[in-house]
């Protein structure tokens, strides 16, 4: 009897363990709801910190904007790894022209992170809170919902495509790659070129997402995508998307793992959808041990946007509006594309001839690539969301014939 | 006052978050009180990961039962030398307890794609891959299970076969049994209760089991524990209130098999006690 007790007491604490997890997450719910109270008080302040000077011009000319900027002396920015799009080059480029320390916080934070530190430094105006923000694109609206971030249009904002932006500046597109098929070419001779390859016998057991469809925004993207190709469009095209990975799983050629760029690199998923500037940079770092390629796929080529915005509670607002300025000169542009990512000025910049060759060959080709607006990838990730665990998901189990 | 770490053991980490859990699943997004949670629970994404989660726990707890207690059996009496049963014991040991990332990296080191083992298949012309085996599979993660659960069968059942006593096989044998009459009429009966025991110790071993799937897949094999983290820690599912459910329907299973436990538990012990 003293023995079932025991087991008892281990089994129990297992699932207690469980319930610990979830404890903590509560927690975090609940101050979520504490930003909601104080919303009301955020989109105050942003009223006043916005309305003067949402431009260069209003702030009294670039001039007096270097001279505000100087006078705060520092920036702060959060999530900014110097190997992600040049940002290493962008941050000391910004230093070396206009001699301001940058301060920066936490380069592993994601998106919702990013939201999270502007929201716990409100009333803090310390080198915990940060300027400015790089978030994927559905956090843009998120952030203005939440009364998060503050208006501000840079003196190239025309050129910036109007499905990228906020028509009220409160989010601004910055880069974007194109889902991509990175590519083991030692382990892979003969590299698929569409999507539609990929069900070849060929690749058996080799196929992998950058994630989790339930979780991760890319992997949604890459089925998504994956459906596009096939031709339809919408949410159609996330159906098609999920009986295309259901047919690649069947098919065995499908490895459900959480794919990166070391899978890739040691072969165990030796082809990855993921996105081109992270499968070039990969095959930058690995200097062909193994070689890396990167395949764009004609059919159902599709972008992703990350954008930049102003905290509504910067503390030092001229210097961020500064860095707005400089990331979207021809400057700041070039610097992430030199790292493989398009600059959101990309075509504008192309016509007027300011990329220099060199730079425009190592992009990958986006051309005809699809640029789905918020409302869009919302009602495809629903579609995926709710089918990938039953068209996908309970099939992943292949015919016992392993064991 | 000797029995006051207990209860305050139980208390702060069995008691306490179970009542928490309890609570939180009858919670609505809006923190409300509502049983939408437990309505949810029909839906075929948990019905498929339960679904999973079950038929993994009991493949291996099967497995695990039958090929655990032929080696238990063989180091106490089939007649092999005393290291052994040393050997075995001390392997089992460390074995029943090496999960989680650790031992999913282990099996993608030899097993995986590009593993030394599948290398040395490679090698006599055996193409693992090729002929469809994948250890990011149910089968595959079944054999990483049972990595850990072919030993704890060994440690639970050595106690047992060792309660078998001596003067009951000699009994028998004056009585004229062969030796599989006693097998099939005295061994066994004595020892199903522990066996089957055992079998429902493995289900819950494995059936809890989270870091060690996550570690080999990101969560992609459709697990009820894998369910609980994508509810509550995932940029997309995000409803926690689903996650305390499918975790109450788990500790509703898992009472349910301690129960089935105890019971057996109390049968073996009328005679191996």
């Amino acid at each position: 009897m003293k023995r079932y007790l025991i087991i008892g007491v281990v089994m129990a604490t297992l699932l207690a363990a469980c319930g610990d997890g979830t404890d903590t997450s509560t927690t975090a719910g609940a101050t979520d709801t504490t930003a909601g109270a104080t919303e009301t008080t955020a989109g105050a302040t942003e009223t006043t910190a916005g309305s003067a000077d949402t431009t260069v011009a209003a702030v009294g000319g670039m001039e007096e904007l270097i001279a505000a900027a100087q006078a705060e002396g520092t920036l702060t920015t959060i999530a900014l790894p110097h190997d992600w799009c040049g940002y290493g080059t962008v941050i000391e480029g910004f230093k070396t022209e206009y001699g301001l320390e940058v301060n920066e916080l936490d380069p592993g934070a994601g998106s919702a992170e990013e939201l999270e530190a502007i929201d716990a430094n409100r009333d803090n105006p310390g080198p915990q809170a940060p300027d400015v923000i790089d978030v994927g694109l559905a956090f843009g609206p998120q952030a203005v919902e939440q009364g998060l971030i503050q208006p501000y249009q840079v003196a190239t904002w025309d050129e910036i495509p109007d499905d990228a932006k906020d028509p009220d500046g409160y989010w601004y597109g910055d880069y974007y790659g194109v889902l991509s098929l990175e590519v083991n070419t030692s382990a892979v001779t003969a590299p698929p070129a569409e999507y539609a390859d990929l069900l070849d016998p060929a690749y058996n057991g080799q196929i992998a997402l950058s994630g989790d469809p339930l979780t991760s925004n890319a992997a949604i993207l890459s089925v998504w995508a994956a459906g596009l190709a096939t031709g339809a469009t919408g949410v159609e095209a996330a159906q098609a998307g999920l009986d295309f990975f259901a047919e690649l799983n069947a098919a065995g050629n499908f490895v459900p793992i959480d794919g990166d760029s070391r899978t890739v690199g040691i072969g165990e998923t030796p082809i990855l959808i993921d996105w081109s500037y992270n499968s070039i940079a990969n095959d930058v770092n690995l200097a062909g041990n193994p070689d890396i390629e990167t395949i764009v796929p004609e059919a159902g080529r599709i972008a992703g946007v990350y954008v930049q915005a102003i905290s509504a509670f910067a503390p030092h607002p001229n210097a961020a509006k500064l860095w707005m300025e400089y990331l979207y000169s021809d400057a700041g542009q070039l610097g992430w594309a030199s790292a493989f990512c398009h600059p959101i000025r990309f075509e504008a910049m192309s016509a007027a001839g300011t990329i220099p060759p060199e730079v425009a060959e190592q992009l990958p080709s986006t051309e005809g690539a699809f640029f789905p607006s918020i409302e869009e990838i919302e009602a495809a990730s629903a579609v995926i969301v709710e089918g990938w665990p039953s068209v996908v998901g309970v099939t992943v189990e292949p015919s016992p014939s392993g064991g | 006052m000797g029995v006051l770490p207990f209860f305050l053991f139980s208390g702060m980490f069995l008691i306490a978050p179970a009542i928490i859990l309890a609570y939180r699943s009858l919670e609505g997004p809006d923190g409300t009180l509502t049983l939408d949670n437990y309505r949810a629970l029909t839906s075929d994404t948990v019905v498929a990961a339960y679904s999973m989660s079950v038929r993994i726990s009991l493949t291996t707890a099967v497995l695990g039962g039958v090929i655990g207690f032929f080696l238990a059996w063989a180091v106490s009496m089939g007649g092999l030398p005393g290291p052994f049963r040393s050997g075995l014991t001390t392997f089992s040991g460390v074995a029943s307890n090496f999960a989680g990332v650790p031992l999913a990296a282990a099996f993608i080191f030899t097993l995986g794609r590009v593993g030394v083992v599948t290398a040395l298949f490679e090698l006599i012309g055996v193409d693992l891959y090729g002929s469809g085996f994948t250890i990011y599979s149910y089968w595959g993660l079944s054999l990483i299970y049972l990595f850990f659960q072919i030993p704890l069968m060994v440690l639970v059942m050595l106690p047992a076969l060792d309660g078998l006593k001596r003067d009951w096989r000699e009994a028998a044998e004056n009585l004229g049994a062969t030796p599989g009459q006693y097998w099939r009429r005295v061994a066994l009966p004595v020892l199903l209760p522990s066996i089957l025991g055992t079998m429902i110790l493995l289900f819950g071993n494995a059936f809890g089991a989270h870091a060690t799937a996550y570690a080999l897949t990101g969560g992609l094999l459709p697990l009820a524990t894998l369910l609980i983290g994508q509810q509550i820690s995932g940029d997309v599912l995000n409803n926690p209130g689903l996650g305390y459910a499918v975790a109450m329907g788990m500790v509703f299973i898992m009472a349910l098999s301690i129960f089935l436990y105890s019971v057996l538990q109390r049968r073996s012990e009328r005679w191996l006690g």
